[in-house]
C-alpha cells in the first residue's frame, strides 16, 4: 500500500486560507489503513475546518481514489455539493490528488497529506518500506530482500564497511540488509546467490514518469 | 620508483592520509605534503571524507604531484553517477594521476549537508570493473575511448567487520573485480589480522593495514563504541591509560610504531597505510620508530 502521512493543520489552513468552502475526499484504501483518509478522518477534518469558520459543502471516500474514472463516477451523486465548493480536499495520496486535479479541471485541488512511499503494514498503522518500485526486480537473488530498498545506499554486491554487528551506519535503528541476506541465504542453503558480481543498476527501467498498459487487445474490445 | 612498482617489488610500503580542507586555504596541507615528501611511497587524497564537502579530491592530487607526492586519488560513488566518475577518471589520468582507492563512500547522512542527494549510482566493485574498462580502452556502455587509461587500482576492506563471512565475500568480488591493492580499516589486534591474511594470501593482491594512531584511552573507547569495524584491545587502552595523560599521544605512536615493525619484520602484510587525522606532522616520527626512516 502507499503509506501517507497527516500534514499539521496548520499548514494546511495556511495553503487554503484565502477559501471558504470545501469538499473533502477520502479513500477506502491506503489513506484509510493509514488512518489519514477513511471515515473518522473525514469527520476529524470537516470539525476542524468548520470550527476555524469553513464551511464543508460535502464529504465523501472514493472506494480506490487513485482510479480515476471510478472515483469520477462515484462522485456524480454529490454534484449539488460540488458545485457549491470553492476547493477539494484530498486526504490520501499523491495519486489520488492527482486523480482529483483530472476530475476537477476547474477547481483547486489540495491535499492534506504527505505521500510517504510503498508500504508494508506490519502492525496495526505501523508501516516499513521494503519495495521502491524500481522496475527491475532482484528480489530471486537476495533471499527476498531489497537491498535496494533495504540499503540506505542501494548496494547490490554486500555490505559497506559501515555494516556494524548487524546494524546500519546510517543509524542503529536499520538492520544491515546485507547481514540480513546473508543469513537468510546461509539458512535456504543459497549463499551461492551472495557469491555473484551483480552489475550496475539499470535506472533506464525507473525513468519517470512511468506508463504501463497492462490489458491486452481482447480485453479492449469489450 | 611508482607506488605500483615499489608495491610489486616487494618492498614493505607506507601510504598517509592528506585530507583536503574545507576552504581555499591550502598553506597547513601543503606543509604536510613537504613533511611527507620523499618518506612515504604515495598519499592518498581523501575525497569528501565522512561527507563532510571539502577541496575535491582530484584537484588536491594535482597539488600532490606539484609538490612531489605520488597520489592515489580515492573516489567515492556518493556524489557522482556513472558519467561524472568515467569523466573524472579519465581526467585525473590525463593530470598525471596513476593510482584510484575505489569506494561506496560513507552516506551523506555522516556528514555536514544532510539534505544532498545520495547518488550510490554505481558501487565500489561495480567503480572498480569501471576502471578495469577505462585501462582496457572502453567505457561502461562498452564505447571505445580515444586513448585508455592504465590505473593502478585498489579498494578498502575491513578485517574486523562482524560478522566477517559477507565482508569476505564483498572482498572476494573486488579481487575478481580487479583491485589490485587493498587497503584496510584500522587494525590494532595483530593476531587477529592474521587469521585475515590467511585468508587474503589465497589472492594474488596487495594487502595494506591501517593504521590510526590512538591519542587517548577516550578516543580508544570512541571508536570502539562508534566507529564500525574498529576493535582497540583493552590492553592497548590499559598501556595508554598507565602512561597518564602527557604521555597518551606519545604512547599511542608508540604502539602504532610497534605494530608497522611488527607487520613488516614478520612479512605480516605488504605494506601500512597511515590515517593520522590531523596529525599527519608525526607520520615521519612514527616511520622512525618503527625503523622505516
Amino acid at each position: 500500500m502507499i503509506a501517507t502521512k497527516k500534514r499539521e493543520f496548520k499548514d494546511l489552513m495556511e495553503n487554503i486560507k484565502d477559501y471558504k468552502s470545501f469538499f473533502l475526499v477520502g479513500c477506502s484504501e491506503c489513506a484509510s489503513l493509514c488512518g489519514t483518509g477513511g471515515e473518522p478522518e473525514l469527520a476529524e477534518l470537516k470539525e476542524a475546518l468548520e470550527k476555524e469558520g469553513k464551511t464543508v459543502t460535502g464529504t465523501f471516500r472514493a472506494k480506490t481514489g487513485c482510479q480515476v474514472l471510478g472515483t469520477k463516477v462515484e462522485l456524480k451523486p454529490f454534484k449539488e455539493q460540488l458545485d457549491k465548493t470553492d476547493v477539494v480536499i484530498v486526504m490520501s495520496c499523491g495519486a489520488g490528488t492527482q486523480a482529483a486535479v483530472e476530475i476537477f479541471p476547474e477547481k483547486p485541488v489540495y491535499q492534506s497529506n504527505d505521500t510517504m512511499f510503498l508500504a508494508n503494514m506490519t502492525r496495526f498503522q505501523i508501516f516499513d518500506e521494503r519495495c521502491s518500485l524500481c522496475g527491475e526486480c532482484i528480489l530471486d537473488e537476495t533471499g527476498g530482500i531489497c537491498p535496494v530498498t533495504a540499503c540506505p545506499k542501494g548496494l547490490l554486491n554486500g555490505p559497506c564497511g559501515g555494516t556494524n554487528e548487524g546494524k546500519c551506519e546510517v543509524s542503529p535503528d536499520i538492520q544491515c540488509c546485507w547481514v540480513r541476506i546473508y543469513e537468510r541465504l546461509n539458512k535456504i542453503n543459497r549463499l551461492d546467490d551472495m557469491k555473484k558480481t551483480r552489475e550496475a543498476k539499470d535506472w533506464s527501467k525507473s525513468q519517470k514518469p512511468r506508463a504501463l498498459i497492462a490489458r491486452t487487445k481482447e480485453e479492449k474490445k469489450k | 620508483m611508482s607506488f605500483r612498482d615499489t608495491l610489486n617489488s616487494g618492498k614493505f610500503v607506507v601510504t598517509a592520509e592528506i585530507g583536503p580542507p574545507k576552504g581555499t586555504d591550502i598553506k597547513e596541507m601543503l606543509h604536510h605534503m613537504e613533511i611527507l615528501r620523499g618518506k612515504i611511497d604515495a598519499a592518498n587524497i581523501t575525497d569528501n571524507q565522512s561527507a563532510v564537502m571539502r577541496i575535491s579530491s582530484i584537484a588536491v592530487c594535482k597539488l600532490a604531484l606539484e609538490n612531489g607526492l605520488e597520489p592515489i586519488l580515492q573516489m567515492t560513488c556518493r556524489d557522482r553517477n556513472r558519467i561524472g566518475l568515467q569523466a573524472d577518471l579519465l581526467g585525473a589520468y590525463v593530470l598525471g594521476i596513476k593510482n584510484v582507492l575505489c569506494m561506496t563512500g560513507d552516506h551523506v547522512s555522516a556528514g555536514d549537508h544532510k539534505q544532498a542527494k545520495p547518488v550510490y549510482d554505481v558501487e565500489s566493485v561495480q567503480l572498480l570493473k569501471i576502471v578495469d574498462g577505462l585501462n582496457n580502452g572502453k567505457d561502461m556502455s562498452g564505447n571505445e575511448l580515444k586513448g585508455p587509461t592504465d590505473y593502478f587500482q585498489g579498494a578498502v576492506v575491513t578485517p574486523e567487520s562482524i560478522p566477517i563471512e559477507p565482508q569476505l565475500m564483498k572482498f572476494e568480488k573486488k579481487v575478481k573485480a580487479g583491485a589490485k591493492f587493498f587497503q584496510t580499516q584500522a587494525i590494532y589486534d595483530i593476531e587477529k589480522f592474521k587469521t585475515f591474511m590467511a585468508h587474503a594470501r589465497q589472492f594474488p593482491v596487495k594487502i595494506m593495514a591501517g593504521i590510526v594512531v590512538l591519542k587517548s584511552a577516550g578516543m580508544a573507547n570512541f571508536m570502539n563504541n562508534f566507529v564500525p569495524g574498529i576493535k582497540v584491545p583493552q590492553n592497548l587502552i590499559d598501556e595508554i591509560k598507565a602512561a597518564g595523560k602527557e604521555k597518551a599521544l606519545d604512547t599511542g605512536l608508540n604502539i602504532a610504531a610497534r605494530h608497522i615493525r611488527q607487520l613488516k619484520d614478520e612479512k605480516i602484510c605488504d605494506g601500512v597505510h597511515i590515517m593520522a587525522i590531523g596529525m599527519e606532522d608525526k607520520v615521519p616520527t612514527i616511520m622512525e620508530r618503527a625503523g622505516l626512516l
